[in-house]
């Protein structure tokens, strides 16, 4: 790993690692930071639901319907030929009335994988193959086994973590969702006493901020100007909140600092400008939901150039009832990979400064259930006592990591989905920090210190 | 030598005023009292809303403190999940408000009316809000912060009051 060649080669950041404090970029100073190995972290909830067989092991239809044809439908991801037969995956060839019969470019000229590390066996370890569960792991490093919908994580979040312990201001640090069902909106923060709130990362839902809803509440909202109208309404604001102050009750705001919140007010505006000029920066294929949040994502990382940002995707979850659609929307979230990577090597500050992380949040299961799409193939659940759900795989590429390794295998799964939370941290130099918390999974490891 | 008066009669003669004198007296003497404070707590006027409006209830009471009429169930719905995308939730309240104010039906007194007769306007802006009147120390400080801003609007003074925290208790 070139992380272990980085420090091993300087002996100025080994004695920091060791014995010297490393002083953060928010001027934290503590003896537990090390230098950060990336600037910029994205971490894709590849989210939906996905099976290791039509993903990293490339077996298309082989496995999954008993039909004999491989092949690899994510090649912005992963190195492999495509199928050759069979083609339901692409976009709809209109001309010949076959559906999904024109599988979409590759964007990326070299695979992820070739240009980073593969962990092909993942395993969700512990509680239940809910899409909230995963979710939850994967921004806090811990598990729940008893929570509900609808009920934020107890314990804290990886945005919580780096605001408090890192000194990160609430828009460093991004949740770009896809959706605001279930327990999405809920993953920006946690419900833990001593974070919490008041650290919590910004959230947003693109397609319901600038869809219909956003359309009908937030577009073309009135421009108060800064220095005589807004600070006007902000000193009798403060008064009217010193007189309530008292109570410790607040709107639940994310404590973003005026000037940050000002600036979410203008990516809004903006955005919806953007928006009816037919702007933004969107995938080439944008025809669901998935790769329309992805580029509502660039334009989040273009504003902001956050420090962090965790975007998720649902649409792979479809497979619960349409097979041919599972696999169509597991290419475009490839798709959305690809687009998302080349995306951030165009952003001056954050090309070669920036780590990605790729996992989805559990499996599926291994047999079938009895429902068949137009193409008579089988639909799969992710049934909690089904171990091929717990089957999940990790890429990660970026500054000083490996390109074409895997680690592990079938026979030899490394790698935990509570992991990437401590493997953030390792990126930016505050892994000891964090864990000394105390409060990740007691199996959680950074992925750096699996190798 | 013995004298013997308790036989003689003027003398129980004069001693039964004497002793209705002493009772007339003693029925007069002065009754003290003591007069305790009992403690009191003291809370501000709004101490009693310690409760968060649900983002439905936030929404359907601003909707008709700005447009005097209540928020239609499909406007309802979508006005929840355009709040619900955005995680900050002062900066979300803060865009639908001024959306609002955007809006040509929203109800807001004018300029003159306000500078006419700040007080009247303090207190029924209070009460449109923060369903109670202000207290003293509130109303000046409100009357004389109009009075000291030429330019501060009606629409200015409603947006402060629609997205304070106040605002967004019960």
């Amino acid at each position: 790993m070139k992380r272990r060649k980085f420090i091993a080669t300087s002996s100025l950041a080994t004695a920091g690692a060791i014995t010297m404090p490393y002083i953060l970029p928010s001027g934290l100073l503590s003896m537990t930071t090390t230098p950060p190995l990336s600037e910029y972290v994205v971490f894709v909830l590849f989210a939906g639901g996905v099976r290791q067989q039509e993903s990293v092991l490339q077996r298309y239809l082989a496995e999954g319907q008993n039909e004999n044809v491989e092949g690899n439908i994510m090649y912005n991801l992963l190195t492999g030929a495509p199928p050759n037969d069979k083609i339901a995956y692409g976009q709809d060839d209109t001309a010949n009335n076959i559906i999904g019969g024109i599988p979409i470019d590759p964007i990326l000229q070299t695979p992820l994988d070739q240009i980073g590390t593969l962990f092909p066996e993942m395993r969700v370890s512990k509680g239940g193959a809910g899409h909230f569960n995963g979710l939850s792991t994967g921004v806090s490093g811990n598990y729940y086994v008893t929570q509900g919908l609808r009920s934020r994580p107890a314990s804290p979040t990886i945005f919580e973590y780096l605001r408090k312990h890192a000194g990160f201001k609430a828009t460093d640090c991004w949740f770009v969702s896809v959706g605001i069902t279930g327990s999405r909106p809920l993953l920006n923060y946690s419900a833990h006493e001593a974070y919490g709130r008041m650290y919590g990362g910004n959230f947003i839902a693109p397609t319901t901020t600038f869809g219909e809803p956003g359309m009908a509440h937030f577009m073309n909202f009135k421009n108060y100007h800064p220095d005589t109208e807004w600070e006007m309404i902000l000193e009798m604001r403060e008064f009217l909140n010193q007189n309530f102050q008292q109570q410790g009750l607040e709107i639940a705001h994310l404590y973003n600092e005026v000037d940050e919140e000002i600036k979410i007010k203008e990516f809004v505006r903006n955005t919806f400008l953007k928006v009816n000029a037919g702007n933004v920066t969107l995938p080439p294929v944008n025809d669901n939901g998935d790769l329309k949040t992805i580029g509502y994502a660039v334009e989040v990382l273009n504003w902001f150039k956050p420090k962090l940002m965790v975007v998720d995707m649902t649409n792979i979850d479809v497979c619960h009832g349409d097979y041919t659609a599972y696999l169509k929307n597991l290419h475009r979230a490839d798709h959305g990979v690809g687009f998302l990577w080349r995306e951030i090597q165009r952003i001056p500050e954050m090309a070669g400064r920036t780590t990605m992380i790729v996992m989805p949040e559990h499996g599926r299961d291994l047999e079938h259930n009895p429902i068949q799409d137009d193409n008579d193939w089988y639909a799969y659940d992710h049934s909690g006592n089904n171990e091929n759900t717990r089957r999940i795989f990790s890429l990660m590429a970026g500054p000083g990591i490996d390109g074409n390794l895997r680690v592990g295998s079938v026979d030899n799964p490394v790698g935990d989905s509570a992991d990437i939370v401590p493997t953030i941290a390792d990126l930016f130099g505050v892994k000891q920090l964090i864990t000394s918390q105390g409060l990740l999974d007691p199996a959680a490891r950074s992925l750096f210190d699996r190798i | 030598m013995n004298m013997q008066t308790s036989g003689s009669p003027i003398l129980r003669m004069l001693s039964i005023p004497a002793i209705l004198c002493v009772m007339m007296l003693s029925s007069c003497a002065e009754e003290y009292y003591v007069y305790g404070v009992d403690d009191v707590e003291i809370t501000p006027v709004n101490s009693t809303k310690d409760k968060p409006k649900t983002h439905a209830q936030y929404i359907s009471i601003l909707y008709a403190n700005m447009f005097q009429k209540a928020i239609g169930p499909n406007q309802m719905l979508q006005a929840l999940n355009a709040i619900e995308s955005i995680g900050d939730k002062q900066v979300a309240y803060d865009m639908l408000v001024s959306k609002y104010m955007n809006d040509p039906e929203v109800k807001i007194p004018t300029v003159e009316s306000m500078r006419a007769d700040p007080e009247t306007f303090v207190r029924e802006t209070y009460k449109r809000f923060l369903v109670r009147q202000p207290t003293e120390a509130e109303l000046q400080w409100m009357i004389n912060y109009i009075d000291s801003r030429p330019a501060v609007t009606p629409e200015l003074i409603f947006f402060s009051f629609a997205t304070s925290n106040e605002h967004a208790h019960y």
